[in-house]
């Protein structure tokens, strides 16, 4: 036997002497003392915050990918045993349970991936898609775990494209507690807790797939509250030691445990926090649907007057006189391009234009136009009080707003078109990535084009497509024999690989009404 | 031929960054001693062609996997360099102390049993809707399940997950997290009594390599887990770009 196994012996001898002795000396529990109820010492409660768990599959992840800001044309390669239904990625993220008891409102940062490819229909003219209403192809995998950290069954109502916000429905009333939230006036220099879901350090285990979550706060501190051109709260900003991404979402209450809004943004070091008001309305808009609510759209690009420069008039076609005189009133947003199609190009709104009022209330400034719009609606129709270059007197447009999920692509600001990317069947309401042979055989299939989302209600869903097909032939040519100028028109006949079988599908136009 | 001073002269070279000089003794050294000159030539050339690989991103989630690996690697003593022997005395020992200590605390518990009123924390799992509980004064500390899968399952997961074997057999209950502090949000203090619950995630980040249809190929992984809006690319849901109506 060698010294250093002696060594460890005499340490493993040694540790069994002291554990017994340990126990030895250990005092039995007092037989006439009762021991006392132990409390957790009270702190914050949050009654009102839940936690919402977003699982995104195989398929959603390439829709991810199409709709990021990066060109992408086809998948070269994946991981062997990938899943087109697997869970690929999970978020957590905290949810607000309203005080009906049944209503949440979460800030779900992937909830795009639910619905149709950003300016969808917008890119194409809602004429296009007339039974367009922005609804779910499939039920979104959403689960709701209440305070207790019980699961609360839930359904997804609807995206609120206004304030970002998923609302969702409890199938029970009285799963939460009801009156939780309040409308309470806050003011600055308030403290704050933000409440969210966090990782349990040390928890992940690596046995099993779990990881340990629980709610906890930070706090912080108001320090500005926005109004809103009609006086009411718009915003709040707090202010919070070492904020990140991952207090987006996060409810904020005020010390009394009340309800102050929901962490929708990051400026600098502060959080924006969308006030309980504007929450409420948001949920009120969706329930009140049953289905997700667009952002009204117009279709322009702009900056408020009192931030620009007076040669950006010039540029534009103003004469130095008006333009010092427009510069002077701070007023107005300058427009510096029009959509194409758009409700602003409909109602020949042009770039040089300024707008003065909405339904002749003034605009001071940007935040005004955007909250006079919000508060319009998607679908209805305002009246612009326009400034032109070229005329002397203002001009009153009417113009009818449309409506859009994602503001953003209406504008085509995001390389998101599939149309230009490559091959698509966008247009018919299939979004689709190709699939390189090695990675079609790896899914069982081959390759050609992924169905990764079918749009209700358009040609594509009417012929029966369904997300997790592979369109191997378009009217009997192999898709690598088709390129991005290929044109795409109705009729069509698809040969179809579903779940190894093959299947053909005709797309035709849809019925005019 | 190997004396004394190749040691420490190899440990610098192998510590050398590409492009940075050795010291003045071990280019001493290395005029006299011809097998270190070689060490010195290979390792060289292998800086050269790692330095020439270029950069590789780490996944998304590396550095919450790496803690994960650390935590559990730190946990895992190396017992594993011990012999056959040591192994078996040890494994004797540790079952001698939890004889004699289950014998001790079983005679004193029957002595005469104190009301015990410790509220223990409680960890609840959502998906499978158990609450568990564990009672002090119950020696055999019984599972107690209130709530049967069937009856708590909400809406029918349509996705397919890999089962997860003896999941009630995982001693949750028996570890108390409310005194941990997260790594993702600082500055945190737990709720009031705030459950601490299990979310099922996988473990692996998805790598997935696309082409961008010019010709440009690129890797993306997926972290698995993502807490607020921790992004996985950049895609909708934040407000219109200012400026944008």
């Amino acid at each position: 036997m060698s010294i250093r196994m002696i060594k460890q012996t005499a340490t493993i001898v040694a540790l069994v002497l002291s554990c017994s002795m340990t126990m030895a000396q250990t005092p039995a529990p007092s037989p006439k003392k009762p021991a006392p109820q132990v409390r957790v010492s009270q702190r914050p409660s949050a009654p009102q915050v839940v936690t919402i768990v977003h699982r995104l599959n195989g398929l959603k992840m390439f829709r991810m990918l199409l709709r990021s800001e990066q060109q992408v044309q086809a998948v070269t390669s994946l991981e062997s045993g990938f899943n087109l239904m697997d869970d690929v990625h999970t978020n957590v993220i905290a949810g607000l349970a309203m005080d009906d008891g049944e209503t949440i409102a979460a800030w779900l940062p992937e909830a795009n991936l639910e619905f149709a490819p950003p300016g969808f229909p917008a890119s194409f003219g809602e004429s296009q898609f007339p039974d367009f209403k922005f609804r779910l192809s499939d039920p979104p995998d959403v689960s709701v775990i209440g305070p207790d950290g019980k699961q609360l069954p839930a359904k997804y109502v609807g995206f609120d494209a206004t304030t970002g916000l998923s609302i969702l429905l409890l199938d029970e009333k009285s799963s939460l507690p009801a009156n939780a939230v309040r409308d309470e006036p806050v003011g600055v220099g308030e403290n704050v807790l933000l409440f969210g879901p966090e990782p349990v350090a040390n928890t992940h285990s690596l046995l099993d797939n779990n990881l340990y979550v629980r709610i906890a706060s930070i706090e912080g501190r108001i320090q500005n509250v926005l109004p809103a051109p009609t006086g009411e709260v718009a915003r709040l900003r707090v202010s919070a030691p070492r904020l990140s991404q991952a207090n987006i979402g996060g409810v904020a209450l005020n010390e009394a445990g009340e309800t102050v809004g929901i962490v929708d943004g990051l400026l600098g070091s502060e959080a924006t926090v969308l006030p309980t008001a504007s929450i409420r309305r948001a949920a009120q808009r969706v329930l009140k649907r049953r289905s997700s609510v667009p952002r009204a759209w117009l279709g322009v690009r702009g900056e408020a007057v009192a931030a620009l420069q007076l040669s950006q008039f010039l540029n534009h076609g103003w004469a130095a006189e008006r333009a010092v005189t427009l510069a002077g009133d701070h007023r107005g947003i300058l427009l510096t391009s029009i959509a194409p199609g758009s409700p602003a190009a409909q109602a020949a709104l042009r770039a040089g234009d300024v707008i003065l009022k909405v339904d002749d209330k003034e605009i001071q400034n940007a935040d005004d136009f955007t909250w006079y719009l919000d508060q319009a609606g998607a679908a209805t129709s305002v009246r612009f009080t326009v400034a032109r270059p070229n005329q002397i007197d203002v001009e009153a447009l009417n113009v009818k707003l449309s409506g859009i999920l994602d503001p953003a692509a209406g504008f085509g600001f995001r390389n998101s078109f599939p149309l230009t990317k490559g091959l698509s069947l966008l247009e018919h309401g299939a979004e689709t990535i190709a699939l390189r042979p090695v990675v079609a055989s790896q899914l069982g299939t081959t390759a050609g084009l992924l169905v990764v989302y079918v749009e209700p209600a358009t040609p594509a869903a009417t012929a029966g497509l369904q997300a997790g097909d592979v369109i191997q032939l378009i009217d009997s040519k192999p898709i690598a024999a088709l390129n991005r100028t290929t044109s795409l028109k109705l009729p069509m006949t698809l040969q179809v690989m579903r779940k190894k079988q093959k299947l053909t599908v005709t797309l035709s136009p849809p019925a005019k009404k | 031929m190997k004396d004394k001073r190749c040691e420490p002269v190899r440990r610098e070279l192998e510590e050398l960054m590409l492009n940075e000089d050795f010291s003045s003794a071990t280019g001493e050294h290395l005029k006299t001693c011809s097998d270190c000159r070689d060490f010195q030539r290979q390792q060289t050339r292998l800086r050269q062609i790692v330095g020439s690989l270029g950069t590789v991103t780490a996944p998304a989630d590396f550095d919450f996997r790496l803690r994960a690996r650390l935590a559990a690697d730190s946990e895992a003593p190396g017992f594993r360099f011990w012999s056959v022997t040591v192994k078996g005395l040890a494994t004797a020992a540790v079952l001698v102390v939890f004889g004699v200590g289950a014998v001790v605390v079983w005679q004193r518990t029957h002595e005469e049993t104190p009301a015990v009123a410790v509220t223990p924390p409680q960890v609840t799992d959502p998906i499978r809707g158990h609450e568990s509980s564990f009672s002090l004064d119950n020696p055999e500390l019984t599972h107690v399940t209130t709530q049967t899968v069937a009856e708590n399952a909400s809406s029918p997961r349509k996705i397919h997950r890999s089962p997860i074997a003896n999941r009630s057999k995982r001693p949750v209950s028996t570890i108390d997290f409310s005194s941990e502090r997260a790594s993702v949000v600082s500055n945190t203090r737990p709720v009031n009594n705030s459950a601490v619950f299990p979310i099922e995630t996988s473990l692996q980040s998805v790598r997935v390599s696309l082409d961008d249809g010019r010709g440009k190929a690129r890797t993306i992984s997926f972290p698995t887990v993502s807490f607020g809006s921790q992004r996985v690319l950049m895609t909708a849901n934040h407000f219109t770009p200012k400026g944008a109506w």
